[in-house]
């Protein structure tokens, strides 16, 4: 397969993130597609140090690195003062990690797309909180170990679904991208781009450290995850147009399961239970985009 | 004042601003395994007997390459359309995407780019050595005699074939019938070795003495006369008037001959020989039977022609022996033992007869085709001679009175297919240049370096140190594909006259495929543990690691960076890259 993805990069060599980090390969692809107009602001998290200490940058574009919950408040001033300018060439993208979103900046991020502010919103997640050592976040998937949920007390709570949340708002644009997919993944950035409002991105990237995964395994786990429709590839416009982009082959959660440290103490039983849960997920998911079930293959 | 103090006072940041790169980090030194490309060698070349680098081959023809497809396996084998055609392509059987799907159909492609070749009137470029002084003759022009002189003459030798009948091509030219190959096809072939500087003397029967006297002339001689004497049944009536022999048999009919056949024609033997013959009866207007003493698993003529040959309406009689041919007014009376499988080791059955189960038949015509063995005994290689040395194809014999003797094709070859006999040319060809060059003792080493995979076939490319000597001898198994870059296609229907207009004459029977289907074959192969260029390894680096390059890899890994986190190696989709111990 060839991929038809850009071939200037808006990233250097050198920066700190872990062997194999899903969040770097994530932002490769984001920058190819927005290429150099475009501003970002990143709240605490891993990306934070993996840009660089100062004076240091890894990225060829402006960054702005603003507090853990201002993700959507910052990007609301920036593009404020770019319009002030008079400059609507660049674009403003938040990028933030899962807990930058689903938690902690989730009031700003839903104030902000509330008022549709003309940004792109970026999270991409990694399913903890990282950069402070592996603690649960919304987003943490059910089953998970982390050190804030140890041994026997491994999260028995779902993760928060942000897309339906974002949608909930009825913003121009919302999709789910995944770093095995970049083609997918361009596109859909580049489509972003073109539309004006309220734009939100949920990137999956994988994370060796956090994950107790090897680390080449990180694309093809991030892979597996749609293959497994834990983490299904689709893309909502304004609110009410479901488009799914990929189309499973009936791989089991367990396949995915079985290849990750953090999810090393659940049991067959706990297995069953969460091809279950995926199964009813993607089944509601179905029924908003008007897929027929037969169509779609589901596993049994 | 000066300019300086008029400027205006920079005001210090609210915020510091970061100026540099992160480029200063040599994050190369995290790293504790290293990734390397690392070209590996695919299970179907490792399977040719001619070691043809089908993994690239499919890769040229899916880029549409098709001129480069063919001169690389020009590079191995100077046979590409008569190999499309006959050959029974144990490639495939070993083909990684038959576990996935079902196999690539190699040949149909070999035969595409060679056809195609044949349509437009193109000429190879491929390399030639300037010629150097020791002239080899060849004795036999079949396809291990050609492929012996096409691969000397590349290395820069004169040779002179010699050739018994009226035509060259042996087994290719008399034997295998037109309605598989045109003759038009194995001229095109034959052509291009002659065009190397290849003189063929037709009509020119060579004797023992020849081997005697030719040191005059020639520093070695190649012996690939094949196997035409024919082997008796041993069984009364046999050399009855009109009791035939399946090889001159065939040989009439390639000449041109259309003897005029009807009713039940018997056909003794369960070799290709049997099969074509049978066949061959067929469209002659007779109803043939191969009687065959074993079972059908057990024959050995190629399973996809037995195939054909009952398709077409040939008959079967398996485990019935030939006791006695006695004459009878409609032809002949044929007497048959009944036979049951006695032990089941070794690929074929014993067999053993059956008591008091005997039974006649009367047939119009007898063909014997059990089986050829060589004419003459100066043809075979000399048993426990201490200067015989034995390669996997050939027999190699030094003499302190005459030319070196190397015994190839059929006479020497570990099983008899015409992509055995090119093997044997190639390989009798790689040993006599060692011989000239370095010596007699250096042989063996050399032509063990040239080994595809484990061997035994052997590639010419690597012999003349060309890019393919990088490649890791590993074989790349099924599970070393990334199968997640691949999807489900089927292969390709080989278009046939349907059996109805087969069965009318000898027109070839497998027609062409057109380019959109050839390319789209080419697409389904893995490309196994072989570079394609696709670009996944520097796509999915995290670390911008792997940077284009103008080397024949086309990329490197920048070493300066590279955490070693091993993503590019699991992402290649075709095992051509390693990750190692730093
Ligand atoms: C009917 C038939 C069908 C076959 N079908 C297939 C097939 O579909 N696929 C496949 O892979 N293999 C097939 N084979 C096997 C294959 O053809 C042989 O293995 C192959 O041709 C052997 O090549 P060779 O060069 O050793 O000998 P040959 O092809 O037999 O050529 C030997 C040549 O030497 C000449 N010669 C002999 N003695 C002398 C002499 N003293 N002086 C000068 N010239 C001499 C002969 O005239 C002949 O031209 C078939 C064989 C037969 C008989
Ligand atoms: C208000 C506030 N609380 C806590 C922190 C410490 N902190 C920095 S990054 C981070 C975790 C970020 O997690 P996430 O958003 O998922 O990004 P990741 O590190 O996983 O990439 C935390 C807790 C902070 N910087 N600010
Ligand atoms: S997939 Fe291609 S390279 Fe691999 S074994 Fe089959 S034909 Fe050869
Ligand atoms: S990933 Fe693609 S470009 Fe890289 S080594 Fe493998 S085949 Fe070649
Ligand atoms: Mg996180």
């Amino acid at each position: 397969m060839e991929l038809d993805v850009l071939d200037r990069d808006y990233m250097c060599s050198g920066h700190v993130g872990c062997p194999g980090c899903g969040a770097a390969i994530a932002m490769r692809f984001l920058l190819k597609a927005l290429g150099e107009k475009t501003m970002m602001v990143i709240p605490a998290c891993c990306w934070s140090i993996i840009a660089g200490p100062h004076p240091q940058s890894t990225l060829k574009v402006p960054v702005l690195h603003t507090a853990f919950e201002t993700g959507g408040a910052v990007a609301s001033g920036i593009r404020a003062a770019l319009d002030a300018k008079g400059d609507t060439e660049t674009t403003v993208v938040t990028w933030a990690g899962d807990g930058g979103t689903f938690d902690i900046g989730f009031q700003a991020l839903s104030g902000a797309v509330e008022r549709n502010e003309d940004f792109i919103y970026v999270c991409y997640d990694n399913e903890a909180y990282m950069n402070t050592g592996v603690q649960r976040s919304s987003s943490t998937p059910y089953g998970a170990w982390t050190t804030t949920t140890p041994g026997q007390e491994w999260k028995r709570l779902r993760k928060k679904n942000i897309v339906e949340a974002l949608v909930a708002h009825r913003i121009p644009y919302a999709a789910t991208a995944s770093i095995a997919f970049p083609e997918d993944l361009v596109r859909k950035v580049k489509k972003a781009k073109g539309i004006k409002g309220s734009r939100f991105l949920h990137i999956y990237a994988s994370c060796p450290t956090g994950w107790r995964i090897p680390s080449e395994m990180a694309i093809k786990i991030a892979r597996m995850a749609v293959q497994t429709n834990i983490f299904p590839l689709y893309e909502v416009e304004n609110g009410v147009r479901y488009t799914i982009n990929y189309m499973p082959k009936g791989y089991l959660v367990r396949e995915y399961f079985k290849l990750q440290g953090r999810f090393k103490h659940l049991t067959d039983n706990d297995l069953e239970q969460i091809q279950e849960m995926v199964n009813e997920d993607w089944e509601l998911l179905l029924r908003k985009a008007g897929v027929s079930m037969s169509a779609a293959g589901t596993v049994a | 004042m000066t300019e300086q103090m008029l400027s205006p006072i920079v005001p210090t940041p609210l915020i510091p601003r970061s100026f540099t790169t992160t480029e200063s980090n040599k994050t190369g030194s995290w790293r504790f395994l290293k990734p390397r490309y690392d070209e590996k060698t695919a299970p179907c070349s490792a399977a040719c007997p001619a070691g043809e680098d089908i993994a690239r081959v499919e890769m040229l023809v899916a880029q549409g390459l098709f001129k480069e497809a063919w001169e690389t396996i020009l590079q191995e084998n100077p046979f590409p359309a008569v190999c499309g055609r006959v050959c029974f392509h144990p490639c495939e059987g070993v083909c990684n995407r038959k576990e996935f799907d079902d196999a690539i159909a190699i040949h149909t492609l070999e035969r595409f780019v060679a056809d195609t070749a044949m349509r437009y009137g193109i000429q190879p470029d491929i390399a030639r050595r300037p010629v150097q002084g020791p002239r080899v003759a060849v004795v036999g022009s079949g396809p291990s005699g050609l492929a012996a002189a096409y691969f000397l003459a590349r290395l820069g030798y004169t040779c002179d074939v010699f050739e018994a009948k009226s035509e060259p091509g042996g087994i290719l030219r008399w034997g295998i019938p037109l309605y598989r190959l045109p003759v038009n096809v194995l001229e095109w072939e034959i052509g291009r070795i002659r065009s190397l500087g290849v003189e063929i003397h037709c009509n020119h029967r060579v004797s023992s003495d020849f081997l005697r006297d030719a040191g005059d002339r020639y520093q070695a001689v190649f012996i690939g006369c094949g196997h035409h004497r024919n082997v008796d049944l041993g069984i009364p009536g046999e050399n009855l008037d009109g009791v035939e022999e399946g090889l001159p048999f065939l040989e009439r009919v390639r000449a041109g001959e259309r003897p005029d056949l009807s009713g039940a024609v018997a056909i003794i033997g369960g070799g290709n020989t049997a099969v074509d013959v049978s066949r061959c009866a067929l469209r002659l207007g007779a109803k043939p039977v191969i009687v065959y003493r074993r079972r059908r698993q057990d024959m050995p003529a190629f399973e996809h022609e037995i195939e054909m040959a009952l398709e077409e309406g040939v008959e079967l009689m398996e485990l019935w022996a030939p006791l006695e041919i006695a004459p009878h007014a409609d032809g002949y009376r044929l007497v048959l033992q009944k036979m049951e499988v006695a032990a089941e080791e070794g690929p074929r059955a014993q067999v053993r007869p059956v008591p008091g189960e005997t039974r006649e038949m009367v047939v119009s015509k007898v063909l014997k085709a059990i089986g050829n063995a060589a004419e003459e005994a100066w043809m075979e290689p000399p048993e426990g001679d201490g200067k015989l040395l034995r390669l996997a194809n050939t027999a190699l014999v030094r003499r302190d009175d005459g030319p070196v003797l190397v015994y190839g094709g059929d006479l020497a070859a570990l099983e008899k297919s015409v992509a055995h006999a090119v093997a044997s040319g190639k390989e009798a060809a790689m040993a006599l240049d060692t011989y000239f060059q370095d010596g007699w003792d250096a042989i063996e080493s050399k032509v063990s370096a040239c080994r595809v995979g484990q061997g035994p076939s052997l590639s010419m490319e690597m012999y003349l140190g060309g890019e393919r000597c990088r490649r890791n001898p590993h074989v790349v198994a099924f599970q070393e594909i990334n199968t997640d870059y691949f999807l489900f296609s089927p292969r390709l229907a080989q278009p046939r006259l349907l059996k109805e207009e087969r069965i009318q004459g000898f027109s070839e029977i497998d027609l062409k495929i057109s380019a959109a289907l050839a390319l789209r074959e080419a697409e389904r192969c893995f490309n196994c543990g072989i570079c394609n260029q696709c670009d996944n390894c520097r796509l999915f680096c995290p670390d911008l690691a792997v940077c284009r390059d103008d080397n024949p890899q086309g990329r490197r890994i920048n070493y300066d960076y590279c955490k070693g986190c091993g993503v590019c190696v699991v992402e290649c989709p075709r095992n051509a890259m390693a990750l190692e111990q730093d």
